[in-house]
């Protein structure tokens, strides 16, 4: 009961900061100037004419608060209008878009999660060590490295080199790429994930592993490690019973966020990889300010973080006895 | 035979810092006689608490144990595998802890943390274990026992958090504990009624306590014996009758700043600090905030010497002090 | 772990920073080997910034190369990371690039941290509905989608056909890169002003500040004498990291194609030479190498910091 009153609470909590950024991104947009005059600039047959048909087509030259309402009113209807470019409706195009994004985020996504957490335990119960010198150093190596640059290197080793992997897309079209000399659908879409995947999941394993092994130091200090200790609890069972439920805290945080931000793609990585997601379909938007397609993607984007936040707030509090969520 | 269930002897830990090496406890010697409670006294930093820490062998890095004898029922701790340790402690050996809330795991249940103990050392099932638990959780005098079970250590007050670690060391029926000045951190009320299970405790099911204080008065009221540790060193070993009557002159100090409600005389802290531990003072540690302190003292580490019916005094004006 | 009798009171005098305590922290961090290397490249990367002009071969956008018939040649000792497609010398185009780097580093830097403390210490120390407002405002920029926003805002300004330079000091200000730089650090802030504001009422609570205030000092005095000093440390790491990432975030806007064409930085070198990678990768790997050795470098220096800061975590 308590639970549903919560998340009601948050989710009406959520309205005000959607509205708000609604807002702030269609008055950037509006700053812009003219998206038909942007969109035909390079078209020397179009006429005048033609450009103030377009602009009643998709309403633009209505007034700014007309406009915004219109949109609202649409949106209120998951209805995100058209693009400016190839006549698609946004709604289709983020369809299009969003599970290929989604499939490679939340792999490396997990797969960070779940790898991070020997080598963060490991390096901080083994502080000082060989192995903990290493892999400190490899993690700040590894988020100062440009995530998109890794892919580069990458693709430059992997692909121009060996040419073990496809550099780019997330299928083989026209033809199947053989793994072994099989053609399969299955394998192909491994094929194509393996590098993009790799790379997404060496950088979030950075942060991972840094901010376990500082939680896990943190936590080893605290007297009831040491009074698990005093009572013969084995060291092992300390470690991945006691002191590993309180360090994974930050940790689970990160993921939520991380999740939140996942469907927004990664914007740099995607366009390395010609990764058909939503990251590289904004930056392509962005270019030509296709507005309805920037609002649309955003707008998504923003509603998504909210709701990894409030997921990451309840798993928190079933984790933390001490957070409630009354 | 012997009466001690412990006698520690010449014991060395050492702290490896950066800073240097911090000689926690240089060259400890004292006994615990079985059935017996005794009071370790000592400022902050004298050591108290990793003496506990060094019987249990639990020192946390970068501690060492470096030198000197534990033993423990005259089995010599040191020599074991960390394995047959392991079952020592919480079984034969038990340590209350100082501050009660950050002792207990905040995202476990009371049963789960506690159960876990038991379920270590005997071959039980859970709600055998469960049972056990609240047995312990009983002979602390927890209302709700069962209840508590299920909940989690910040649904209680410091006082009760205080009992159910009490009820954790007990719950194998130890033979020695450790209470690392279990009544510091609780308020004032609540620390006389910690202090009043303890001593039942003790009176009831025959345990060997040792009482980590730096509270005089605490040791007045539970202890027979008393062991006043100072800088890592045994300044003073006797009976509270002896060490009222011909204090140490350290001990002498600590007794002048207990507040004390029979008495108009003023209370005197000690001047100055307890000393850095990685370059110690030279001869007695205790010299530089002396007040009879002399030139010997400085240069000549006093022994640790019995002057008379178990009374072990470590000073070189003990004798002349005290009109011998 | 010594004092573990008594865990509070110890703490308490360590809150107001003398400059002794900076000299122990200095101390410290020169231990730390890590820092003193990221604070070496960094050294090294603002030397080679100010001598620019007398280390390259080549000046900025100069295409000698090209009509030496060496465009698109492997790193050589003439050109030891090679040419371009395009026929420029990467070396030297490196060199000049590094001026750009250390530009968006600085610029965004003073600004992220500059509205980093004014809303950090503001919200931490008046509390209030003051804290209410500032902190509502500082979750609409965490939860802003912020790179996303960051390509269209430059993507209009781009549009907008600026003039390429503005004189200052008679210094020419590359406009659309200092747009960038404006918009990236604008986005840089939420996150780290609630750090600070997390800190600053901590400190709050801290007799000294009690005491100051209860002598009637105002709250603008005590913020400025008592709590800023006291979270100067903090700061220093935080924006140490800010420096990294306003250098990371230029690379990718500029590598997606948003960046200024009017000047060279080493993210718009890999946009350029991106579609030529399989046969030029030298004009695509030495710019890499370069945005990771500097991000690197402030990571090791920030990292060092807060390491000589609380030796606690390392004890």
């Amino acid at each position: 009961m308590g639970l549903v009153k919560y998340v009601i609470r948050r989710l009406l909590y959520m309205i005000p900061l959607i509205l708000g950024i609604s807002i702030v991104v269609f008055l950037v947009m509006y700053a812009a100037g003219d998206p038909i005059q942007i969109a035909t600039a390079g078209n020397p047959s179009i006429t005048e004419a033609q450009r103030q048909f377009l602009r009643q087509y998709y309403g633009l030259d209505d007034p700014l608060h007309v406009q915004y309402f219109r949109w609202l009113d649409h949106f209120l209807h998951l209805d995100f209008g058209m693009s400016l470019y190839g006549g698609k409706p946004v709604n289709e195009i983020i369809a299009t878009y969003f599970w290929e994004t989604l499939k490679l985020q939340l792999v490396s996504i997990l797969l960070a999660f779940a790898i991070s957490i020997p080598i963060g335990v490991y390096s901080a119960v083994k502080q000082r060590s060989i192995f903990d010198y290493l892999f400190s150093g490899i993690s700040i190596a590894g988020i100062s490295f440009p995530v998109f640059f890794l892919g580069i290197v990458f693709i430059l080793v992997f692909s121009f080199q060996l040419g073990l992997l496809p550099s780019s897309g997330a299928h083989g079209a026209p033809k199947l790429w053989p793994v072994f000399g099989i053609e399969h659908p299955l394998l192909d879409e491994l094929v194509h994930l393996a590098m993009p995947a790799t790379v997404l999941t060496l950088a979030s394993l950075a942060y991972n592993t840094r901010l376990l092994r500082a939680g896990m130091l943190e936590v080893m200090r605290q007297d009831y490690i040491m009074a698990a200790r005093a009572s013969g609890i084995p060291e092992k069972k300390i470690l991945f019973k006691y002191a590993l439920k309180n360090a994974i805290m930050p940790l689970i945080t990160l993921l939520g966020l991380s999740i939140g931000f996942a469907i927004g793609g990664a914007p740099a990585t995607e366009t390395v990889f010609s990764w058909p997601g939503l990251g590289r379909a904004y930056v392509t938007a962005a270019q030509r300010l296709d507005f309805p397609l920037i609002m649309g993607i955003t707008m998504i984007i923003t509603i998504m973080i909210l709701v990894a936040n409030l997921i990451t707030d309840i798993s928190y509090a079933s984790i933390d006895p001490r957070v409630s969520i009354e | 035979m012997s009466m001690n269930l412990l006698e520690i002897e010449n014991l060395k830990t050492y702290f490896f810092t950066e800073a240097g090496v911090v000689k926690a406890l240089d060259g400890v010697t004292f006994n615990v006689e079985k059935g017996c409670t005794i009071g370790l006294v000592g400022e902050s930093g004298s050591g108290k608490s990793v003496t506990a820490q060094s019987v249990l062998r639990i020192v946390p890095r970068p501690g060492r144990i470096v030198g000197g004898k534990i033993l423990f029922n005259g089995e010599d701790i040191l020599a074991k595998k960390e394995s047959e340790m392991r079952s020592y402690r919480g079984k034969k050996i038990s340590l209350i802890f100082q501050d009660p809330t950050s002792s207990l795991n905040p995202v476990f249940t009371i049963g789960n943390q506690l159960s876990d103990i038991v379920m270590q050392h005997n071959r039980v099932k859970k709600d055998e274990a469960a049972e056990a638990v609240v047995k312990a959780l009983k002979l602390v005098k927890l209302p709700d026992p069962e209840e508590a079970l299920t909940r989690y250590p910040h649904q209680f007050s410091g006082g009760m958090k205080q009992r159910i670690c009490i009820a954790r060391a007990l719950l194998l029926n130890p033979d020695l504990l450790f209470a690392d000045e279990p009544t510091t951190n609780l308020d004032v009320t609540i620390q006389a009624q910690i202090i009043a299970l303890l001593v039942d405790l003790q009176k009831n099911i025959g345990l060997t306590l040792v009482m980590i204080t730096h509270d005089m008065g605490i040791v007045t009221q539970m202890c027979k014996c008393v062991v006043v540790l100072y800088a890592g060193k045994v300044m003073e070993i006797g009976s509270i009758e002896k060490i009222f009557e011909m204090p140490h002159p350290y001990t002498e100090a600590l007794l002048k700043a207990v507040p004390r409600l029979d008495q108009t005389r003023k209370l005197i802290s000690i001047p100055g600090n307890i000393p850095n531990l990685i370059e110690p003072p030279s001869g007695c540690r205790f010299h530089p905030r002396c007040q009879y302190a002399v030139e010997r003292c400085k240069e000549e580490v006093p022994p640790l010497q019995d002057v008379g019916g178990g009374h072990m005094i470590s000073c070189h004006r003990w004798r002349e002090l005290n009109g011998g | 772990m010594v004092n573990s009798e008594q865990p509070n009171g110890k703490n308490e005098n360590a809150t107001r920073r003398s400059a002794s305590q900076w000299a122990v922290a200095w101390r410290r961090f020169k231990k730390h080997k890590s820092g003193l290397f990221g604070l070496g490249m960094i050294v090294i990367l603002v030397f080679i910034a100010v001598f620019h002009s007398f280390i390259a071969p080549y000046p900025p956008g100069s295409l000698d190369p090209l009509y030496e018939g060496e465009a698109g040649q492997p790193p050589s000792w003439k050109h030891p990371f090679g040419t371009t497609i395009g026929g420029s010398d990467v070396y030297s185009e490196l060199i000049h690039g590094s001026v750009w780097t250390l530009y968006v580093a600085i610029i965004a830097t003073v600004i992220a941290m500059l509205i980093t403390m004014v809303v950090g210490i503001s919200s931490g120390y008046l509390g209030g509905y003051i804290d209410d407002i500032l902190m509502r405002i500082t979750e609409v920029f965490l939860v802003f989608p912020s790179l996303l926003l960051i390509l269209v805002f430059s993507r209009i300004y781009q549009l907008m056909n600026p003039e390429p330079f503005w004189k200052f000091l008679g210094i020419s200000i590359p406009v659309n890169l200092t747009t960038i730089v404006l918009i990236v650090a604008l986005f840089a802030w939420a996150g780290n002003a609630r750090v600070i504001r997390g800190e600053v009422m901590a400190l709050k609570e801290k007799e000294f500040i009690q005491a100051a205030k209860s002598l009637g000092a105002s709250s603008r005095w005590i913020m400025l004498r008592h709590i800023l000093p006291n979270v100067l440390p903090q700061t220093i790491v935080i924006a140490t990291l800010t420096m990294a990432s306003a250098v990371l975030i230029e690379a990718v806007v500029s590598f997606l194609g948003f960046g200024d064409i009017n000047t060279n930085t080493w993210g718009r070198m890999m946009e350029e030479s991106f579609q030529y990678m399989s046969t030029t990768w030298w004009a695509e790997v030495f710019p890499g190498l370069a945005v990771f050795l500097t991000v690197l470098a402030f990571n090791l220096v920030g990292d060092g910091i807060s390491d000589a800061l609380n030796p606690r975590l390392r004890e």
